[in-house]
């Protein structure tokens, strides 16, 4: 016994041509329709990922105190204002904070860097926490220092080169003439991390003689309001709070508007796709109008008509979305191949993210606008007047 | 205003850290003006050329460069592509000489080189620019480098950097700072490194010429 589906596959092979166009179509459509969608959350997540990556999101410090080497090294060193370490505790136990690293700027003058003299600057961090705030960092050579008091370094890439140094090799901190061993050094950031020394907090307090800090890190819990800790942080009494949450906000929002965008390209595509579909299946209805009239005189009812006619329809989309699919996931690193020759400053990882639930979502999609779709054709097809189809040209 | 500046730098910082990875590091003059005119007050200008191992020659010039060094161009920071600033100074069209500098490890960090030298290829004057060292002041004091005035590559070849050792007119060069042997040694062995890339890059493509 023949069932409903063999009869619409046999009705598609007859033209064989169309079919496959048709099929194309779809499938283009699909890969076009999963790729974006792949596109659009891979580059999100990415995108997320390389702003945590940034490490802290928000700074505190003495109200005042320059918070960047550069505007220390403009300053010469001076202006530093210090905050009291237990500080942190106050702030760590704050419901919206994940993480927390102390950290203290010092700057040495060092008479023989130049004519006009210059300043060296130190970042004093614990290596407990503040590896955390930066999970970007990558060494060159070595890794971090072996305890909290180690007379030992870390350098950015750009202060390693400039001072030629390498894992082993000493530095001197001017003024204070201690020595202190290079145990690792970092691969290139881009960031004022480059061309900073990395000391254990407590060596620096050591070698400046203070048990004071000067900025505190904080990264804010992934859905906590950092507005609202923002706001707390700055009833603490003398200090100042710097944040790159706006610049999040503002990044996430650009996102948001990239995102409209391409889903109307992707719902463009599945259109045009859509219209072909309905193309083919009217021009097959018309075409098969005498045979449609003979089944009704057989006894086959409108309904019957109907869903035949929609199992065709069925059958296209879900074959040529399927193949989209397969495509899609075939040529998924090519993809992002291609999309990163187009943005070459997009973030680092997977651009073009296509699992199974996106798969299953995008066969979902393209099977029930197949099916509207084929509402009309097919209605078309169950309204058929056995004589009046029967009695017409062929 | 503020956040709108903060946001911009911010995304010129995201666009920075997606940079590719930049070349090895160059050693220029702090402040070109002011120390060209220092070493050769009869200037009226100078002309900055960039050049590397990479790009005038290949693997075996590096190696030349070694045996004539009599050392390695070792570590991470003496490589193949390392730029090397030639300031060519002039007085009106006339050109009367060149300074160059070299970055070279220390004991305590880098150390950077510079030499003016005329025509002929003999210092005129020997300057170290930046040393990380306590006894940085003696061996950055101008006595120390006037024991290089007149000398050229040819005294230089008699210096063997590994050893430390040289003869005739090397001999006579005094250490003013015996505690900081190794940054002195690294200095001259710098000082032969510049001299040798000068001879490479300028003097023999000088000679060269018909």
């Amino acid at each position: 016994m023949i069932n409903r589906f063999q009869i619409a596959y046999r009705n598609l092979l007859r033209k064989k041509a169309r079919t496959l166009l048709t099929l194309v179509g779809i499938m283009l459509s699909s890969w076009v329709l999963v790729s974006l969608l792949g596109f659009n959350r891979g580059y999100e997540h990415a995108l997320n990922r390389d702003i945590d990556n940034m490490g802290y999101q928000l700074m505190v410090m003495a109200k005042g105190c320059p918070y960047e080497a550069a505007t220390m090294m403009l300053q010469g060193g001076t202006g530093l204002r210090y905050i009291e370490q237990s500080m942190v505790d106050d702030i760590v136990s704050r419901p919206e904070v994940d993480k927390v690293t102390p950290i203290l700027m010092q700057a040495f003058f060092d008479p023989d860097k130049g004519d006009g003299c210059g300043i060296a600057g130190y970042f004093g961090v614990e290596a407990a926490t503040f590896p955390a705030m930066k999970p970007f960092f990558r060494f060159r050579q070595g890794g971090w220092f072996r305890d909290e008091t180690a007379a030992e370094a870390v350098m950015g890439f750009e202060a390693a080169e400039l001072e030629q140094r390498e894992v082993g090799d000493m530095i001197l901190v001017p003024e204070k003439n201690v020595q202190l061993k290079v145990v690792g050094i970092l691969e290139r950031t881009g960031t004022q991390d480059d061309g900073t020394i990395f000391v254990p907090l407590k060596t620096l307090q050591k070698i400046s003689a203070t048990d004071k800090i000067t900025t505190i890190g904080i990264k804010v819990k992934k859905d906590a309001d950092s507005a609202k800790l923002e706001t707390a942080l700055y009833k603490l009494p003398d200090v100042q709070v710097v944040s790159f949450t706006q610049v999040k906000q503002t990044i996430m929002k650009l996102v948001a508007t990239a995102r409209v965008m391409v889903l109307s390209i992707a719902i463009i595509a599945l259109l045009i796709a859509m219209v072909g579909v309905v193309n083919t299946i009217l021009m097959s209805v018309l075409e098969r109008l005498q045979e449609i009239g003979i089944l009704k005189t057989m006894g086959a009812m409108p309904r019957d008509i109907f869903i035949l006619v929609w199992t065709e329809t069925l059958i296209l989309c879900s074959s040529g979305g399927i193949a989209g699919i397969g495509m899609a996931f075939v040529f998924a690193r090519l993809s992002d191949i291609l999309v990163r020759r187009i943005l070459p400053y997009a973030p680092g990882g997977e651009l073009v993210a296509i699992d199974m639930k996106l798969a299953f979502l995008t066969l979902a999609v393209i099977v029930v606008v197949g099916l509207l779709s084929g509402i009309y054709p097919a209605w078309k097809a169950g309204r058929v007047r056995p004589l009046e189809s029967i009695r017409s040209e062929g | 205003m503020r956040n709108k500046i903060c946001f911009f730098a911010s995304l010129l910082l995201i666009l920075v850290m997606a940079a590719p990875a930049l070349a090895a590091v160059g050693c220029d003059l702090n402040d070109p003006d002011r120390d060209v005119a220092r070493f050769f007050p009869e200037s009226s200008g100078y002309k900055t050329t960039y050049v590397s191992i990479d790009k005038r020659g290949d693997e075996t010039m590096l190696r030349r460069m070694e045996k004539r060094l009599g050392d390695r161009f070792h570590g991470i920071y003496e490589t193949i592509d390392v730029p090397y600033t030639i300031y060519e100074i002039q007085s009106g069209k006339r050109k009367i000489g060149y300074i160059h500098g070299v970055n070279q490890k220390g004991q305590f960090g880098g150390i950077q080189v510079f030499v003016a030298l005329d025509l002929s290829g003999r210092i005129k004057s020997f300057y170290i620019q930046k040393m990380t060292s306590q006894w940085a002041k003696k061996l950055r004091d101008p006595k120390f480098g006037r024991q290089f005035a007149g000398l050229s590559l040819k005294d230089f070849e008699a210096y063997d950097p590994a050893t430390g050792k040289g003869s005739g007119r090397m001999a006579e060069i005094r250490n003013p700072a015996p505690e900081a042997e190794e940054d002195f040694r690294a200095a001259l062995r710098a000082l032969k490194k510049n001299l040798i890339l000068m001879d490479e890059f300028v003097y023999a493509a000088e000679k060269g010429k018909p």
